[in-house]
């Protein structure tokens, strides 16, 4: 071979391996885990989910079971696929050997070796993508049936192509199943907040901006059953997600939905039929959507029992044919592969270093009696609750005061006696440098504030410190 | 040698140069100081001052016209769509069988607003370039009439009452209403509306004019602002009510619901003296309806849903039946529709408090909203044929009338004006200031704030630098070009710079405009004019004795009994012609407590008579309070010798800039 020929074969070798070819239309990734493979013991959430051998395969049609495309080769555990929005890559949590902790790794959508894209401490789950190809996941992975009573909870992350991750959440509870919507926003899963650690977890759905500010309520908080997971936007705006009564759905999870036009007042079942067993839900274009549902005890098939994944319209009143059915495998969670508008971007107002951020209250008295003083006090990293100090309530009941960033911030009102009128558990938090408002405490939902100038805008902010000794108020005067 | 010579004779030309350079910056020191007044002022280039010419600003120079439908109206018999297109000065007429134009005539004067009487043979043509209504024949579209009204009408309704025919004319430019008769064609009254009278409907027994203001006022400065809907008798002019819309602007359509009773007014929803720490839930704006019952009772609801936002809502029609509703939403391209059955249900279980409460509610409008169809860009006017089957939807920045069935809500086709002007980048830059894509679930566009490139008239708390900041008052787009720097500590040295990365941050909460769309959006607000103030009649004429005393006085050097008036305290020296700027920080005497600096950019006064309120923070309501209550140990000119009619003099010549 001439050296010509050797640099012609050289180039077109780089050039292969750098272009990527795309996974064929209408082609599925699809979670498939094992029939009858039990957790292996002192596993995490994901081991549960996921057993060994569970893997992410590429589907191209006319899905046969034996036209497969493994995408986690040489992984011994994978599963929960999501595609990047240029339909050209995959990310899913994988597992390298029995004691590897569980990563998000990324593979080409058409196949190849995958790569590990994180390296957290204690592992990484439930990828998600934002704009610019930011990757969402939570981290530490908690361990099997501690996802919501772990003294480590998982927070939510993210992280740019090639720099390192960021935190988002500072929530006293596991922040999961993270998905973007399409204004941008990271939606997930967490405990609505609550006084006694022990008391029983109310699951419900939030939202933060992708830099960790403004968390927000946004479905299930005062409704349905405790637990819900893996929320996603379907195409005409709704959110689904699945509901159990237990942790992990299993084949007892159903799938329930709302309306992103008034979340609060539209929670309901996401099919006409009946979806027990339902393991994921999907969008898969505006009307339909791809769902895997339990299919143990239908008519016509075995009492064995797998999930196998189908396409429903969203007027349906019948589930129909599975669009893919594999009786070796259990087939849970199915996602498509293919270009679809990215989220709209979030140009930040994260200030890295800032010690503190600010936050007004337009009415600590919206649906309380008139307030004296706003008691502020943070979650330490015990859980213990440590007071912060008060800060005066100007007589419109607005109050300004700045915080400190990355902890759980509580409110109590006091009246003029320094009895207690309300109380706020710590839930939310501040990012540094975020300048955060709400309406009044136990705001109503979706409420746009009335066109009043507040009197605490007009006065200089009071100022609460916050270290993990503290073990007395240190409230500053402004 | 040789290089020894070199370096004896260069380093006495070297030093001389540097002489020269050092010697020339002082005297242009010394000059920029004397002649501004401001002894710590840097350098700043000649260019800065001098070589600034009118003639050779953007929005001086020619521009590609486009056909972009105005106001549209369908002849009663449901077989003819007339469109206005103010831009070509043309009146279209289509068939709306096949969807094509079949004529179009020359209407000057940029007719914008459109009424057909009631046999449909004589359109009725607000003019808003030259301040006239226009009749037309619609048999061959030939001008039969023509009558002088206030300045910039945008709309004209007619209407049969006991004494006659009669045309009602919102003069958005002038704060008036004119009453026509219309035969003759004759002016009867003017009366005072709001603040720019924008569009008006006849109540559905024909007894009742509504008007709708287009921007909001406010009684102080921290006070809520309200527009007004003016009520009048079309008979006589007289105003029998003006309804308050409180925190509402933008209002820009209104159209009665003759079954039940109601007159439906589109507006938005402002928050803007909230301090901006968000837009989610609507937190600086939403859009919305009022529904002004026949027992004077105004209720604001939502047009908006929990995540998902529609902005600048403008035409609105209801179908003749009363069992719906359509709305433009210009900013969302998007028209929506309501079940008014549902509305009237929701109304009449609704306590007072629901009631006051519903338009703040964002999850609320699911329970009235039964679609939105998507449309062309910036959707603005909207007709319903008689039988009110077919909906026209004029897609202004597209050159086209969106032609819709309302049986299913599906498009059935176009009428197709113009090709859109894609390649005018002024055109691109319009759409990039009207669609609301760029900020956060589409929540407002910039035209939310700047009506026209105007100002919305209101004051807004930004967080840039903290909460509780002092207010800024909106300032007009138009005429900036060359007025560089911009926002009032004068930090933006281009409008890409002014509405890039950090508006994104501020306001937008999205990514920041792409840099293309960016340096379109410059360009075409770069082509604004100024906003005229004076009657087009007066345009090119000579100054009246009034504004002539008030043109001296601005110019004074020296007060009448001789004393200087200090170089720096002329209004000429910081408001400096052709700009009227010198675009300079200075300081006149207002700084808040909660102000940062007490130096603002200096405005330029294009189109002051336009952009009230006015100083930073808008607390000045109107240009006599500048020199009345705001005015402090004559910092802001020397205005202390100034008598009421000298007062009323300067402004005068101020509005004829």
């Amino acid at each position: 071979m001439s050296s010509r020929t050797s640099v012609l074969f050289g180039a077109a070798a780089f050039l292969l391996a750098g272009c990527h070819p795309e996974a064929p239309d209408g082609s599925l990734v699809l979670t498939q885990t094992p029939v009858g493979v039990p957790p292996p013991p002192a596993a995490t959430v994901l081991d549960v989910r996921y057993p060994p051998g569970s893997r992410v395969v590429l589907l191209v049609p006319p899905f046969r079971t034996d036209k497969v495309r493994e995408l986690s080769g040489g992984l011994v555990a994978a599963g929960d696929p999501c595609v990047s929005w240029d339909g050209r890559w995959v990310y899913f949590a994988g597992k390298s050997s029995e004691e590897a902790d569980w990563q998000i790794y990324k593979v080409n959508a058409s196949g190849g070796r995958p790569q590990p894209v994180t390296r957290m401490p204690g592992g990484a789950m439930d990828p998600a993508l934002a704009a610019h190809e930011e990757l969402v996941f939570s981290s530490p992975v908690p361990k099997a049936g501690r996802l919501w009573t772990t003294p480590t909870p998982a927070a939510l992350y993210g992280q740019m192509p090639g720099q390192a991750p960021r935190r988002l959440t500072f929530g006293p509870d596991s922040a999961v199943g993270a998905t973007v919507l399409r204004d941008g926003r990271v939606l997930f899963v967490t405990a609505g907040a609550r006084d006694d650690p022990h008391a029983p977890r109310h699951l419900c759905l939030f939202t933060i901006n992708n830099d960790g500010t403004e968390v927000t309520a946004y479905a299930c908080q005062e409704d349905g059953v405790d637990f819900v997971r893996r929320p996603r936007e379907l195409g005409d705006g709704r959110i689904a997600f699945l509901a159990a009564r237990t942790e992990e759905p299993g084949p007892m999870g159903w799938a329930e939905c709302v309306r992103s036009a008034a979340p609060f007042a539209t929670r309901s079942n996401l099919f006409a039929f009946r979806s027990v067993g339902c393991r994921s839900v999907e969008p898969m274009s505006e009307n339909d959507v791809l769902t895997c549902v339990e299919t143990s005890g239908w008519v016509g098939r075995s009492m064995m029992g797998n999930a196998a994944v189908f396409r429903v319209a969203a007027d349906a009143t019948a589930i129909g044919a599975p669009l893919f059915d594999d009786p070796q495998w259990n087939s849970i969670e199915a996602t498509p592969v293919a270009a679809r508008d990215e989220p709209a971007g979030h140009t930040s107002a994260v200030m890295p270093g800032a010690s503190r951020g600010t936050v007004l209250c337009l009415n600590v008295n919206d649906s309380s009696e008139p307030a004296a003083e706003l008691r502020v006090f943070a979650l330490a990293g015990s859980g213990q609750q440590r007071t912060l100090g008060k800060v005066p309530v100007a007589s419109d009941g607005s109050v300004l005061v700045y915080l400190p960033v990355g902890v759980p911030l509580g409110f109590d009102t006091l009246d003029a006696q320094g009895h207690l009128l309300r109380h706020q558990p710590a839930f939310v938090w501040l990012q540094p440098g975020e300048n955060r408002a709400c309406v009044g405490c136990h705001e109503p939902r979706n409420h746009a504030p009335l066109n009043i100038r507040p009197l605490a805008a007009m006065l200089d902010p009071a100022h609460l410190e916050f270290t993990d000794q503290t073990t007395a108020p240190r409230a500053t005067a402004p | 040698m040789k290089l020894k010579r070199i370096i004896l004779v260069a380093m006495p030309l070297v030093l001389a140069g540097a002489g020269a350079a050092v010697g020339g910056r002082t005297l242009v020191l010394v000059h920029q100081r004397r002649m501004s007044g401001r002894p710590d002022l840097g350098f700043v280039s000649c260019n800065h001052c001098h070589r600034v010419s009118l003639d050779k600003l953007p929005w001086k120079q020619r521009r590609p016209h486009h056909d972009a439908p105005g106001g549209i109206v369908i002849s009663p018999d449901g077989k003819t769509l007339f469109i206005a297109m103010d831009d070509v000065d043309e009146v279209a007429e289509a068939d709306v069988t096949s969807l094509t134009v079949t004529r179009r005539a020359k209407v000057p004067g940029g007719p914008f607003g459109l009424a057909l009487d009631a046999t449909g043979q004589r359109l009725f043509v607000a003019c808003p370039h030259q301040d006239r209504v226009a009749v037309l024949d619609t048999r061959d579209l030939k001008e039969q009439a023509s009558i002088a009204v206030g300045v910039r009408p945008t709309d004209v309704a007619y209407c049969q009452t006991p004494v006659g025919e009669r045309l009602i004319v919102p003069n958005s430019g002038s704060d008036d209403i004119s009453v026509l008769s219309v035969s003759p064609l004759r002016e009867l009254v003017r009366t005072a509306g709001g603040r720019e009278p924008y569009a008006v409907a006849v109540s559905g027994d024909g007894r009742h004019v509504y008007v709708a203001n287009r921007m909001a006022v406010h009684d102080q400065m921290l006070s809520p602002p309200a527009s007004e809907v003016t009520v009048l008798d079309p008979a006589n002019g007289h105003v029998l009510d003006r309804k308050m819309l409180h925190s509402a602007h933008l209002a820009e359509g209104i159209t009665p619901v003759p079954t039940r009773g109601w007159m439906l007014n589109s507006l938005v929803r402002v928050r803007n003296l909230v301090p901006i720490t968000q837009v989610k839930d609507g937190w600086v704006m939403s859009t919305g309806l009022a529904i002004s019952q026949e027992d004077g009772e105004v209720t604001q609801i939502p047009l908006d849903e929990a995540n998902a936002y529609f902005s600048d809502p403008s035409g609105v029609v209801a179908s003749p039946d009363g069992k719906r509703a359509y709305v433009a939403s210009g900013g969302a391209d998007v028209v929506t529709v309501l079940d008014l059955e549902r509305l009237g249900a929701w109304l009449t279980q609704a306590d007072a408090t629901a009631r006051s409460d519903a338009i703040g509610n964002m999850a609320l409008s699911f329970r009235y909203v039964v679609a939105r169809i998507p449309t062309g860009c910036n959707p603005r006017h909207l007709a319903l044929s008689p039988d009110g089957r077919r909906l026209f939807v004029a897609e202004r920045l597209d050159d086209r009338v969106l032609v819709v069935d309302t049986t299913n809500l599906k498009p059935i086709g176009r009428i197709v004006l113009g090709a859109g002007g894609r390649n005018d980048p002024i055109r691109q830059g319009e759409r990039v200031f009207t669609r609301a894509r760029y900020t956060f679930q589409g929540q407002f566009s910039c035209r939310s704030c700047h009506p026209d490139g105007r100002v919305d008239g209101l004051s807004y708390d930004f967080d840039g630098s903290g909460i509780g900041d002092s207010l800024l008052d909106n300032r007009s787009l138009c005429g900036v070009a060359g007025t560089a720097p911009f926002k009032w500590n004068g930090k933006n040295p281009t409008l890409q710079f002014q509405d890039g990365p950090r508006f994104a941050r501020v306001l937008m909460r999205t990514d920041p405009i792409p840099p293309a769309q960016l340096d379109e959006l410059a360009t075409f607000i770069e082509h604004l004019p100024p906003t005229r103030t004076i009657p087009w009649s007066r345009v090119g004429q000579p100054l009246t004795p009034a504004e002539e005393r008030g043109r001296k006085l601005f110019f004074a050097t020296q007060r009448p009994d001789g004393t200087p008036i200090p170089l720096a305290l002329r209004c000429q020296t910081c408001h400096r012609p052709p700009l009227f700027t010198d675009r300079l920080l200075r300081s006149v005497g207002t700084k808040a407590a909660r102000d940062a600096s007490g130096r603002f950019d200096t405005p330029h006064l294009l189109g002051i008579g336009a952009s009230a309120p006015y100083l930073h923070d808008g607390r000045a309501k109107t240009l006599e309070e500048l020199w009345t209550t705001y005015q402090k140990d004559d910092l802001h000119g020397v205005s202390s010798y100034w008598s009421k009619e000298q007062l009323n003099d300067l402004v005068e010549y101020l509005k004829t800039l």
